[in-house]
C-alpha cells in the first residue's frame, strides 16, 4: 500500500526536555490512525513538526514520498490542539480567508458548514461562538480543501455526547471515501471504534504500533457465576484456565491460548453445573494502553 | 505577490481597529496639511506682533515649490500611526496563535512575512500618493503664480518620503515579530528614539561622521527638516545619494533579521 507518510528518526528538544525521541512511523494510505499518549507525551509536537510549524531537532520526515513543503501543507487538513481562529471575523470569512492561503474553492464553504451544521451562525463573529462551535468551525476548515489526509488532535474536546457521535460518523464517512487520517485522542473507546492501527507515545518515546484489531487478539477474558459453592476451586481444576480470580459475585477467567468460553461451559456443563452468567470479554484498548504504558518497553524502530 | 496582499487584507478590511487607525492617520494627514496656514493666521492673532514682524503671507510655505519638502516632512511625522496599525496587525497574529495556523494551512514563513511587507509597501504607497495629492492640491490654492519647471523643484522628496515610510514600517514589522506583544512593541518602537538619541548623544563627541548611520537617524535624514530656510539658513533642498542608500540597507536589514527570527523560531 502507498505511504502516505513516513517518519524517520525524529526528535525535538526543548531545552533539557526531550518532547519527542528518535521517532519511526509509517502512516499507509487509507489507514485511520491513532495517536495515543499521556499528557505531554509529545502528539501535539509531533503533529506540529508534521505541520511545518515546530522546528524539528533532528530526523526527518515526508508527505507522499516528497521532502516537506508547504505546498504539500495545502493539501492536508489538520487542526492541532484549539480551533484557532481570527476571532474578529465572522465565521464563513475566517473560511474565506482559509480558502485563499489553501487555494481552495470557495464554493466548498457552505458544503462544509453543512456538514458540520453551523449553517445560520456562519456571520456570527468567531468570538461570539460556543466551544463546541468552535470545534465545529475548526473540523469544518479542515476538510475545506476536500484533503487526502486529515490530521486531528483532540477533535471532540469540548463537544456534547451528541457531538462526539456526529464527529465520529464524519471521520467514519471520510476514512470510507479512503482517506487518511491520523487522530490524536485521549477517548480511547472512541479510537477503538474508528481507527485501524495505532501508536502509543510516552515521554516521547513509541511504544507500541500496530492494528486495531490486534487488540482484541490473544488470550480470551471469560466472566462466570453460578449456584454452586465450590465454583472457584471447580474452575481452577480447568486445564484451560491460566489464572482465576474472584470479583463480586463472579469470577475472572484469564483463558491459556487456544482455549475459549465454550469449552469452559462444556466443562462446567459436565461437571453438572449450569452457568447463569457468562460473557466473553475482548481485551479493551484501553486496557491495552495501560499494560503497554506501565510494561515501559520503548520500541525503537518499526517492522515494515 | 497579489494573492499574498489580498490574503493580508482579508485580514485587516474586516477589523474595525484597522479602519479606526488608519481613519485616524489619512485624516489627520490632510487636516494638518491644509490647516497650516490657519494655524499661522490664528497665531498671528493671539500673539501679539507677531504678524508684524514676520508677514504670515510672505511666508511661503504652501508655495511651489517649497510646498513638496514642507509637506512631506510634516507628514513624516505622522508615520507612527501607520507603525501602530503594523504592530498591531503583526502582534494580533502572535496573540491569537492565527500565524500558527496560517502556516499549517500552507503558508510557507517566507510567504507569511512577505505578505505583511506588501502590506507596508501598499500603506508607505497610499501615505505617498495622498499627501502629493494634498500637496498639489493646498499648492495650488495658495501659490501665486506657476513657474515651470522650477515649481517641481524639491519633488524628489516623495520617492524619498516612500522609502521613510516603508523603512519605519519595517522596524515597526521586525519589532513586533521579535516582541510578539502589541503594548510592549510600541512601547518600545517610542522608546527607540530616546535610545538612539542616548548613543548618539556619546558617540557625537568622538566620531560625528557616524551619526548618519544609525537606523532611525537615517530614517529622518530622508527628508529633512526644511523650516530653518525661512529664518534665513541653509537647509539640504536635495534627496542625497547616501541618505537612501543608508536607510536602504536599513530597510533590507530589518525585513532580513525579521525573516531570520521566523525562520528559526516555533511558531
Ligand atoms: N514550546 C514549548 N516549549 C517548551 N516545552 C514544550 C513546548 N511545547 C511542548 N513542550 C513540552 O513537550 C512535551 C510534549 O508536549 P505535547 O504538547 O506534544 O504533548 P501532548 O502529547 O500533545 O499532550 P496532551 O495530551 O496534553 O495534549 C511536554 O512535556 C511539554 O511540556
Ligand atoms: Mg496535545
Amino acid at each position: 500500500m502507498e505511504t502516505v507518510l513516513s517518519i524517520n528518526g525524529l526528535t525535538k528538544t526543548f531545552g533539557r526536555l526531550t518532547a519527542v525521541n528518535n521517532l519511526h512511523l509509517e502512516v499507509k494510505r487509507g489507514q485511520v490512525f491513532g495517536m495515543l499518549g499521556p499528557n505531554g507525551s509529545g502528539k501535539t509536537t509531533t503533529l506540529g513538526m508534521l505541520m511545518g510549524v515546530v522546528n524539528s531537532t533532528s530526523g526527518s520526515f515526508s508527505w507522499f514520498g516528497q521532502p516537506p513543503t508547504s505546498h504539500v501543507r495545502k493539501k492536508i487538513g489538520a487542526v492541532l490542539e484549539h480551533p484557532i481562529f481570527y476571532p474578529y471575523l465572522s465565521g464563513q470569512k475566517n473560511l474565506e480567508l482559509m480558502a485563499m492561503i489553501k487555494e481552495a474553492p470557495v464554493a466548498n464553504i457552505p458544503k462544509v458548514l453543512e456538514l458540520v451544521e453551523l449553517k445560520g451562525r456562519e456571520h456570527d463573529k468567531y468570538k461570539t461562538y460556543s466551544l463546541g462551535m468552535k470545534q465545529r468551525l475548526a473540523i469544518a476548515s479542515a476538510l475545506l480543501n476536500d484533503p487526502i489526509v486529515l490530521i486531528l488532535d483532540e477533535p471532540t474536546n469540548g463537544l456534547d455526547p451528541m457531538g462526539i457521535a456526529e464527529i465520529r460518523e464524519i471521520i467514519k464517512k471520510i476514512a470510507a471515501d479512503g482517506k487518511t487520517i491520523i487522530l490524536a485522542s485521549h477517548l480511547l473507546d472512541e479510537v477503538q471504534k474508528v481507527c485501524t492501527h495505532f501508536a502509543v507515545l510516552k515521554r516521547g518515546n513509541l511504544m507500541h504500533y500496530g492494528p486495531v484489531d490486534d487488540v482484541g487478539k490473544g488470550e480470551e477474558m471469560v466472566e462466570v457465576a453460578a449456584y454452586h459453592d465450590d465454583l472457584g476451586v471447580l474452575l481452577q481444576e480447568f486445564i484451560g484456565s491460566a489464572t482465576v480470580k474472584k470479583e463480586n459475585n463472579e469470577f475472572l477467567v484469564m483463558m491459556k491460548e487456544g482455549y475459549h468460553s465454550q469449552d469452559l461451559n462444556r466443562f462446567l456443563f459436565d461437571k453438572g453445573i449450569v452457568a447463569s452468567h457468562l460473557i466473553t470479554k475482548k481485551k479493551t484498548l484501553e486496557k491495552q494502553f495501560l499494560e503497554i504504558l506501565a510494561e515501559g518497553q520503548v520500541m525503537n524502530s518499526i517492522k515494515k | 505577490m497579489l494573492h499574498l496582499l489580498r490574503i493580508d487584507l482579508k485580514k485587516m478590511t474586516s477589523y474595525r481597529t484597522f479602519w479606526v487607525i488608519c481613519g485616524i492617520y489619512f485624516f489627520t494627514l490632510i487636516i494638518g496639511a491644509a490647516s497650516g496656514m490657519e494655524l499661522l493666521r490664528m497665531l498671528s492673532r493671539l500673539i501679539e506682533g507677531f504678524g508684524q514682524e514676520i508677514n504670515i503671507d510672505r511666508i511661503p510655505l504652501y508655495h511651489f515649490p517649497d510646498i513638496w519638502q514642507n509637506l512631506a516632512w510634516t507628514s513624516g511625522l505622522l508615520k507612527m500611526g501607520v507603525a501602530i496599525m503594523v504592530v498591531v496587525s503583526i502582534t494580533n497574529e502572535y496573540t491569537y496563535r492565527t500565524i500558527r495556523q496560517n502556516i499549517i494551512d500552507g503558508m510557507s514563513r517566507e510567504e507569511f512575512l512577505l505578505s505583511k511587507v506588501y502590506t507596508n509597501l501598499l500603506l508607505s504607497l497610499a501615505s505617498m500618493v495622498s499627501v502629493f495629492l494634498i500637496a498639489v492640491v493646498t499648492g495650488l490654492i495658495y501659490s501665486p503664480e506657476l513657474d515651470f519647471p522650477y515649481a517641481f523643484t524639491g519633488i524628489s522628496f516623495y520617492p524619498a518620503y516612500f522609502l521613510e515610510i516603508f523603512a519605519f514600517l519595517s522596524f515597526a514589522l521586525m519589532l513586533g515579530i521579535f516582541v510578539q506583544r502589541s503594548g510592549l512593541t510600541i512601547i518600545l518602537l517610542l522608546f527607540s528614539y530616546l535610545i538612539e538619541l542616548i548613543v548618539k548623544s556619546n558617540v557625537d563627541n568622538y566620531f560625528p561622521g557616524a551619526i548618519q548611520f544609525f537606523p532611525l537617524e537615517s530614517i529622518m535624514n530622508l527628508v529633512p527638516m526644511p523650516f530653518a530656510r525661512y529664518v534665513f539658513q541653509e537647509i539640504r533642498d536635495q534627496v542625497t545619494i547616501l541618505s537612501i542608500a543608508i536607510a536602504a540597507v536599513w530597510t533590507f536589514l530589518f525585513n532580513y533579521f525579521a525573516y531570520l527570527k521566523l525562520k528559526k523560531s516555533d511558531i
